[in-house]
């Protein structure tokens, strides 16, 4: 299901809509149960990596509105 | 035969979430694991299932911090992880692990899996029929209101030019209405948390939560979303996705109270 009513935009990954990447990480990368253990690979570095990330996304996602037909964010 | 066996030895347990019990219909068939190679595999493990992929400890476990760094390799996990989840999500609740997490072989997984149980069950309790929605507000750039009214017809001309009248009803929007927003969906939802360490920098964003929602609240959430998308028309857009595997509603840490 993809409904645009008024100004909002619904993207409903049941429906088959695509998701965009920004978003995926947003969620994938949140949180999650944190399984804890000598054993255990867990991503302990992983904020760090998010500072240099959110530009260049950032700067994907601003790409991919320009090539898909939602509006695109216009750029100053 | 021997780079086969080797092979099998490189492998680690990369575990995607969990579930209260097997579904009568696998999804391992359907989908494929995180590297987009191995299958997703539900496997029974203590009183629950846990649903892994046998996957090379050399990307991993070896690698994996600075496989992290690589955004290419980043994106093509995070999504073939989303997609795992997704399709686990369609049989079962199930509670997502944090991206990346992984097993050296099943004695540890089950080892782990055994001091989370207790707090595995309260999530399970907690997030039964629920799903996770991510709301965006976005303020809409001046810019737009004055785009060039390139239309294919007269009419439609005309109404792009209708669009560029500045209203009367300009009334200044101030945080209070996001924060009515906020409240609103506050009510139709159990939880709210942050979300946006990756989009957080995305131009013109004003607001932006997530939201664990009963499925019979859907209808609710909606309502309120397309209330404020009219009210907010020419001024901010507001964008939905979900349903999300509850990522940013499980217990963060499982085992917090025995570590360290």
């Amino acid at each position: 299901m993809s409904t645009g009513s008024g100004a909002v935009v619904f993207t409903d990954q049941s429906g088959g809509d695509q998701l965009s990447l920004v978003d995926i990480l947003d969620h994938v990368l949140n949180q999650g149960i944190m399984i804890r253990g000598n054993l255990v690979i867990s991503l302990a570095g992983v904020d760090l990596v998010y500072v240099g990330l959110d530009m260049i996304l950032t700067s994907i996602e601003t790409a991919m509105r320009h090539m898909n037909p939602p509006a695109p964010l216009a750029k100053k | 035969m021997a780079t086969e066996l080797k092979r099998d030895a490189g492998r680690v347990l990369y575990l995607y979430g969990i579930t209260e019990s097997l579904p009568a219909r696998s999804a391992s068939a359907e989908v494929l694991g995180v590297d987009q190679k191995s299958a997703v595999e539900p496997m029974e493990c203590e009183s629950v299932v846990c649903w892994i992929s046998r996957v090379s400890a050399e990307e991993f476990e070896k690698d994996l911090n600075k496989n992290m760094e690589n955004l290419e390799w980043l994106a093509m996990a995070s999504v073939a992880h989303q997609r795992a989840l997704s399709a686990i999500r369609t049989q079962a609740e199930v509670l997502p692990a944090r991206f990346g997490t992984v097993f050296r072989n099943l004695s540890s997984l089950r080892k782990h899996v055994r001091a989370g149980l207790r707090e595995f069950q309260k999530d399970f309790k907690r997030l039964k029929d629920a799903d996770e929605w991510g709301v965006k507000v976005f303020a809409l750039p001046p810019a737009a209101k004055i785009a060039s009214p390139a239309a294919a017809s007269g009419r439609a001309y005309l109404m792009a030019r209708a669009a560029l009248v500045p209203r009367n009803d300009s009334r200044p929007q101030t945080d209070r209405e996001l924060e009515e927003f906020s409240r609103e969906l506050e009510r139709v939802a159990e939880e709210t948390a942050a979300v946006g360490k990756i989009s957080g920098g995305q131009r013109g964003l004003t607001f932006q939560r997530s939201l664990l929602v009963k499925r019979a609240n859907r209808p609710h959430m909606e309502s309120v979303l397309r209330k404020f998308s009219e009210r907010w028309a020419d001024t901010r857009k507001i964008e939905c996705t979900g349903p999300w595997p509850p990522y940013s509603f499980v217990s963060a840490k499982a085992e917090s109270a025995g570590s360290e």
